[in-house]
């Protein structure tokens, strides 16, 4: 037949399983992907190759369709993949262990409408997942130094605002921005600025912890919002950012640059209503740390 | 709520028929949800009403609490019986409705971020309940179906209207309702199916052969 011959050139697995879930067609892409002939395999269980499948959520979909007579679709967010086939290419700069798949079972019915048998279908998804990742990262992170953008930073401020309000625990933000950075530009050039801006953030995500959200607030501003942390101890962090980098000697191509950075750290307390006014008082800080002599930390009252 | 040409779509033996079929398919709907996939549900008997398409709109939001609150769930369904599944869970649900599945080999995907997981555990349930209670009509009614992937919709009225621009407004649609209780959870939800009019003259042919088969 003529449609039949669509089961082997078909770019995506096929393979059909009878009701004890023993294979009975096993198509040439799955083939190809598994390293397992459709002779090595047909008649026998599924499970025999792939006893990693043998769990409930795999059970239950093939059992609910054996019964039903519906469909179930084992999607890439949930489960990764299926069949774990290796997967060899780097997209966009992301390597995968197993080739990422979106995978559909449905029931396959005889002349009487008996299901007899159910067939899964196997797409390759590695592309769009990458495509996914790429764009997720391109939206919440800043393209030039690959820390968080003002994007993101804003709803999590908020967030982190509410829950450490309601559970009464402390929270503290650091404003910090380089000092002259304008001179940096003129003197050394934009390359220059830019390289500086890499720098100092590689710099800073060293001197914090993982749960710590670093992010580039403007041109040469940045915030670091430092869950579960006393106003005390954000500023023993923020003298520590200060001194690593009134010490550090940057080198850009042949170029010596030194540079300071001024910060204003605030925390929660009672008297800030929102996570706007903890913002803006961390902002005054730096203000005033900026209006004061520079290469200092000022802690908001 | 109904149109006088929608009340006239069925006769009353024919409502009583549909009604029955109902009650039989999803009392065996239950026990093969219990019996095959461990999902042990009680299904309420469910009232089945013939609404103007018109109608629907200011039926859904009256049912559905269009407010956000809800987490809707929608599939559609295609054969001689053809329309959409809607399962109705009230939100912060989502977590004792994963439990539900009960996927103590789940922790592979524990770096997932948790909402993706129970939007998955959202659509899981929901192609599982709304398969269960669809096919099982159908397979008394002698046919069967075929599903779209489920999506869930969050509860507000522009994804109601999306649902209601399926159907032709000058028809009429059936809508069964049940509602759903998981034992051992204090979980409580509906199930809409709709269906339209096209589905109509092949239901009324199909539970004539049913009635015949009883007599």
């Amino acid at each position: 037949m003529i449609v039949s011959q669509i089961f082997d050139m078909l770019d995506a697995g096929i393979v059909i399983l009878d009701r004890d879930l023993v294979v009975f067609k096993w198509n040439r892409w799955m083939s190809t992907h598994s390293k397992i002939s459709s002779e090595e395999i047909v008649g026998k269980p599924l499970f025999e190759f792939y006893p990693e499948l043998n769990k409930s959520w795999f059970l239950r979909n093939c059992k609910s369709v054996l019964t039903f007579g519906n469909f179930a679709f084992i999607s890439q967010k949930l489960h990764k993949y299926c069949f774990p086939f290796k997967s060899y290419y780097n997209t966009l700069g992301y390597r995968f262990d197993y080739m990422q798949q979106s995978c559909t079972v449905g029931p396959l019915r005889d002349e009487n409408n008996e299901i007899t048998y159910i067939y899964i279908t196997v797409q390759d998804v590695t592309e769009i997942v990458a495509y996914e990742q790429k764009l997720i990262e391109m939206n919440i992170k800043d393209g030039l130094t690959g820390v968080y953008n003002r994007r993101f930073f804003e709803p999590r401020l908020e967030e982190e605002f509410q829950r450490h309000r309601r559970y009464n625990r402390a929270l503290s933000l650091i404003m910090l921005d380089i000092d002259h950075f304008k001179r940096i530009n003129d003197n050394y050039g934009h390359q220059a600025g830019d390289f500086i801006l890499k720098a100092l953030t590689a710099l800073v995500e060293k001197k914090i912890r993982i749960v710590d959200i670093f992010a580039r607030y403007g041109g040469e501003e940045f915030c670091c919002l430092l869950p579960e942390t006393s106003i005390d101890s954000a500023k023993v962090v923020a003298e520590n950012i200060r001194k690593q980098v009134q010490d550090e000697l940057f080198q850009f191509k042949d170029m010596e640059i030194k540079l300071t950075v001024s910060q204003g750290v605030a925390a929660l307390s009672k008297d800030i209503e929102n996570a706007e006014s903890l913002l803006k008082k961390a902002d005054d800080a730096l203000y005033s740390a900026k209006n004061t002599g520079r290469n200092k930390v000022v802690t908001a009252k | 709520m109904m149109t006088p040409e929608a009340l006239d779509v069925f006769s009353d033996e024919e409502k009583d028929i549909l009604q029955e079929i109902m009650n039989i398919a999803f009392g065996n709907a239950t026990a093969d949800l219990a019996d095959v996939v461990d999902i042990y549900v009680k299904l309420s008997v469910p009232s089945v009403q013939v609404i103007g398409i018109g109608d629907l709109p200011e039926y859904l939001k009256t049912t559905i609490k269009t407010d956000g609150t809800s987490n809707i769930i929608e599939q559609k369904f295609w054969g001689n019986f053809k329309g959409s599944g809607l399962l109705v869970f009230p939100g912060g649900t989502e977590r004792d409705l994963m439990a539900i599945l009960e996927d103590q080999d789940r922790e592979e995907v524990a770096s997932t971020q948790m909402a993706t997981l129970e939007k998955g555990g959202l659509l899981e349930i929901g192609n599982i309940l709304i398969g269960a209670c669809v096919g099982k009509v159908s397979e008394l009614l002698d046919t069967f179906v075929t599903y779209s992937p489920p999506q869930v919709l969050q509860g507000d009225t522009h994804n109601c209207n999306f649902i209601v621009e399926q159907f032709d407004p000058s028809q009429t649609a059936i809508v069964m309702k049940t509602l759903f209780t998981f034992k051992e959870k204090d979980i409580n939800g509906f199930l809409l199916i709709l269906t339209n009019h096209e589905s109509i003259g092949w239901l009324r042919k199909a539970l004539k052969n049913f009635m015949d088969s009883y007599e």
